[in-house]
């Protein structure tokens, strides 16, 4: 980037500050796939530091997560300096700024920009969204940034740069295109290594329906095409909640009349249309603390400085009106209705089979009122059995975790998801007790298993049920064949009294397409509705 | 006879020495100094309280030396892949993988007979993220400067096996190219198979194995035929006697505190059937193999033996 006055160095450290964040932002996520990397309470660092999460969620639990209480500490920087939380730590505002850059390379300097109606729109969505928390739909974590961002990055962009590196890298291993004794691996390799070794060092994702979270996600990142920083203006419901903090913050921009000639640079600077151009009309609630207009700035007009929080400013005032926020809840309660209405989320309504969700999940109702769908479990689970749910189980469960156990299980001695949930709506369990938590039941479907249906040795499932004392148990049994002849095959069962449901035998089965052995959400722990099993009862032990 | 070199001469002084200082403990001692037996086993006589780890280290040294050192397999500038068995997410006193020192002390001989890249790897059963680190082996084999190789799934090819079971199975081609493959299983009970011992051990090499179930015997044998076994370690240290292959209950798991190494593998998994108390007669696999002429199940009579008492 070519500087021609470096004027600010507040900006320049502003720009280190951002780009340190979203390189510690990707360095969580690729550490918390490290298996055997000891989890650390750090990793839920953004997280913790987001009030928008720890209102949203006291809201609709009635409960405060302790962790999350040191986005306190976030809330009394905006009200002292405003959002500077979005210009300097927002992973996904650095993203924005980057992409906002770009597009100025591309296109050239946007054109002047004033308030908008518009701004008010994430204050709109805002009030929407926690009303809708308060009565319990708790769908803030599709809209926070942190939460978005991290859910695109584990379904998206990290599954998408491994994928081109290890395939390309794969299909040239395959090709091996050379010339005498010169080979292109040479090259490709020790590069794939080193991505494998040292960047990744963990087994690639993917994600079902992950086109959509990507989609969204780079819906979200080509708005800046549209205007600079489109989602934090117009969007962003933590910016918004930041905002509502920031109507008088000390730290305020000071416009010199005396110098400012009109020239608009500053505005033409400004990412988030916050008027520093217009004397004693800067929007502090809109400001992100960026520098960009004092460096802007030619003849030394702009600066930053502190005032007493009490003096009003003199205008730049939340543009929100109280009858735009009444209809704000409005609409929060009809879209509550809306989630709420469909049939899946009656509550004397079956649940739906394919529903398992992680060990140490909360009973659905708190589940859903605790979980962000921000993807820090399914990041973590070392099988990448765990998937987000789509629509199955209504809107509120939209890119909640369910293990899919074709896709991978719950591994025996795992319980990274609970380790890294950043609001215990997966609770953190002990390894003994996560042992002994039913996520689900394993049935057989006889008509497709070969010891059952068709008089052949398999029992693969058995071999990788890991209960100590294992839940599929054999029964020989003598079987006729074609020809008449009589042979003895081992058929497996399931003891419903041992069976957790982790699903490594429907993993492991021999048929891909429907396994013979399937795990459904029936005698889940958390569930007492769901546990049509009588412990102890006996039953049926050999065919 | 040629005129033995310099070289020869003092590695034979050596052996021979060798040979005489252990003399006494050497039970079934039949071979010359100058040929190596075709199987080894080394017994723990030392003390019960001993580390394990030491009696691991020590039981596995002694039982590559008694067949003629890792000089008689491995060349200078060798690549070795060390193939434990690597399969389960389980720890070293769950007996469910091969004993991390067992495979510590593979790696270190090898590369003091002058291997150039020792590498171990397995295609596991659960994730090779966790079972290479919850084995043990990942770090133990680390320390002695073994490249652990994650393999990649996309990388198996289609090889030709050829036997009367497998036609064809993807096998992962960098074992393949190696120079030599150690084949280290532990020895365990096994749901299908009753034990799982060498030759199932091989299993860790291919893809698309699921299948293989419904004719254990027949696909083992071949796959076995395939990869030529010439050097084999058995790891009795720990055993897991019952819920196998993935055990997990400590009460499964039985200290026997032996190791055996050798170049017939039927001849070892027979001796690995006697560990776990059954009659290699009768167990399919060794059957199966024997009968393909891989190698003999009366390993006592059939081949040359040497048995130690370790301390």
């Amino acid at each position: 980037m070519i500087m021609r006055r470096p004027k600010s160095w507040m900006q320049w450290l502003r720009r280190i500050c951002q780009g340190g964040c979203l390189v510690l932002f990707f360095w969580i996520a690729l550490q918390v796939r490290i298996v055997g990397c000891p989890t650390s309470e750090w990793f839920k660092l953004f997280f913790d530091l987001n009030p928008l999460i720890l209102i949203a969620t006291a809201l609709a639990t009635h409960e405060i997560v302790t962790a999350l209480l040191c986005s306190l500490i976030t809330l009394g920087v905006t009200v002292l300096l405003g959002r500077v939380f979005c210009g300097w730590v927002c992973p996904l505002g650095a993203v924005h700024t980057m992409t906002s850059w770009f597009r100025q390379r591309l296109r050239g300097r946007a054109g002047m920009e004033r308030r908008s109606p518009w701004h008010r729109a994430k204050y709109v969505l805002l009030i929407a969204l926690l009303v809708m928390a308060l009565f319990g739909v708790h769908l803030i974590g599709i809209l926070d940034p942190i939460s978005l961002l991290y859910r695109s990055v584990t379904a998206g962009v990290l599954p998408g740069a491994h994928y081109a590196v290890e395939d390309s890298a794969t299909a040239i291993y395959h090709a091996d295109p050379h010339i005498g004794p010169l080979r292109l691996t040479a090259v490709t390799e020790p590069v794939y290594r080193h991505f494998r070794d040292r960047i990744f060092q963990a087994p690639r994702q993917a994600f079902l329906g992950g086109t959509i979270i990507s989609g969204l996600f780079i819906t979200i990142v080509a708005l800046n095409l549209v205007r600079q920083r489109f989602w934090c203006r117009y969007l962003c419901p933590l910016g918004a909640l930041l905002g509502l903090f920031a109507p008088r913050p000390a730290l305020r921009l000071r416009q010199d009349a005396g110098k400012c000639n009109q020239c608009g640079k500053c505005n033409l600077a400004c990412p988030a249309a916050a008027q520093p151009d217009r004397l004693g009309e800067w929007l502090p609630t809109e400001c992100y603390g960026c520098w960009n207009c004092v460096a802007a700035c030619d003849r030394n007009g702009l600066s930053f400085g502190f005032e007493s929080p009490l003096r009003a400013p003199a205008a730049g005032k939340l543009d929100l009106s109280r009858r735009a926020a009444l209809a704000a809840g409005v609409g929060g309660i009809s879209a509550l209705l809306a989630c709420r209405v469909p049939v899946e989320m009656q509550d004397d309504q079956p649940y739906p089979a394919t529903l398992i969700r992680p060990p140490g999940a909360l009973p659905e109702r708190e589940f859903l009122q605790r979980c962000l769908a921000c993807g820090a479990c399914m990041r973590a689970c070392p099988t990448n059995g765990l998937q987000p749910v789509a629509m199955e189980a209504g809107m509120e469960a939209l890119w909640t975790p369910k293990l899919v156990p074709k896709i991978g299980y719950c591994a025996y001695d795992c319980h990274l998801c609970g380790k890294v949930c950043p609001t215990g709506a997966i609770q953190n369990l002990k390894k003994r007790v996560k042992q002994e938590t039913r996520i689900g039941l394993a049935f057989f479907d006889v008509s497709r298993c070969l010891p059952h249906n068709f008089g052949r040795e398999c029992i693969v499932c058995e071999e990788h049920c890991p209960l100590p004392k294992k839940a599929i148990y054999l029964v020989e049994k003598d079987i006729i064949l074609r020809d008449g002849s009589i042979r003895s095959v081992k058929q497996p069962f399931v003891d419903p009294d041992l069976c957790i449901g982790c699903g490594v035998c429907e993993w492991s089965c021999v048929f891909q397409d429907e396994p013979a052995i399937r795990v459904t959400s029936a005698n889940e722990s958390r569930n007492p509705k769901n546990q049509p099993i009588l412990p102890g009862a006996g039953g049926f032990y050999g065919g | 006879m040629m005129k033995p070199t310099r070289r020869q001469f003092l590695r034979q002084t050596a052996v021979t020495t060798g040979a005489l200082a252990l003399g006494p403990l050497a039970a079934g001692g039949q071979e010359a100094a100058g040929t190596p037996p075709d199987m080894s086993i080394a017994r723990w006589a030392g003390a019960d309280e001993a580390p394990i780890a030491d009696i691991a280290v020590k039981l596995t040294e002694r039982a590559m030396e008694a067949i003629g050192g890792m000089k008689r397999f491995v060349k200078s500038g060798d690549v070795v892949w060390v193939k434990p068995n690597i399969a389960w997410d389980r720890t070293p006193e769950q007996a469910a993988n091969t004993n991390p020192d067992v495979v510590k002390t593979l790696v270190r001989l090898c590369y003091e007979a002058g291997a150039k890249t020792v590498k171990v790897g397995d295609n596991t059963c659960n994730e090779a993220a966790k079972s290479y680190p919850n084995s043990g082996i990942e770090s133990a084999a680390k320390e002695v400067g073994a490249e652990i190789v994650y393999l990649d799934r996309r990388r198996f090819r289609e090889m030709e096996i050829g036997g009367p079971a497998l036609k064809t199975i993807p096998v992962y081609p960098e074992i393949i190219e190696s120079d030599l493959v150690i084949n280290v299983p532990v020895v365990k009970h096994h749901s299908a198979t009753t034990v799982t011992l060498c030759m199932k051990n091989y299993m860790g090499v291919v893809e698309n194995r699921r299948k293989f179930h419904q004719d254990l015997p027949g696909t083992i044998r071949d796959i076995t035929a395939f990869m030529k076994p010439r050097l084999c370690v058995l790891d009795a240290v720990r055993i897991l006697t019952a819920n196998g292959p993935t055990g997990g209950d400590l009460a499964d798991v039985k200290q026997v505190n032996l190791v055996a190494a050798g170049v017939d593998i039927v001849g070892l998994d027979a001796l690995g059937c006697e560990v776990l108390g059954h009659q290699p007669e009768k167990i399919g696999t060794v059957v199966a193999g024997f009968e393909a002429g891989l190698g003999q199940i009366d390993y006592r009579n059939k081949l040359s033996l040497r048995e130690l008492e370790v301390a």
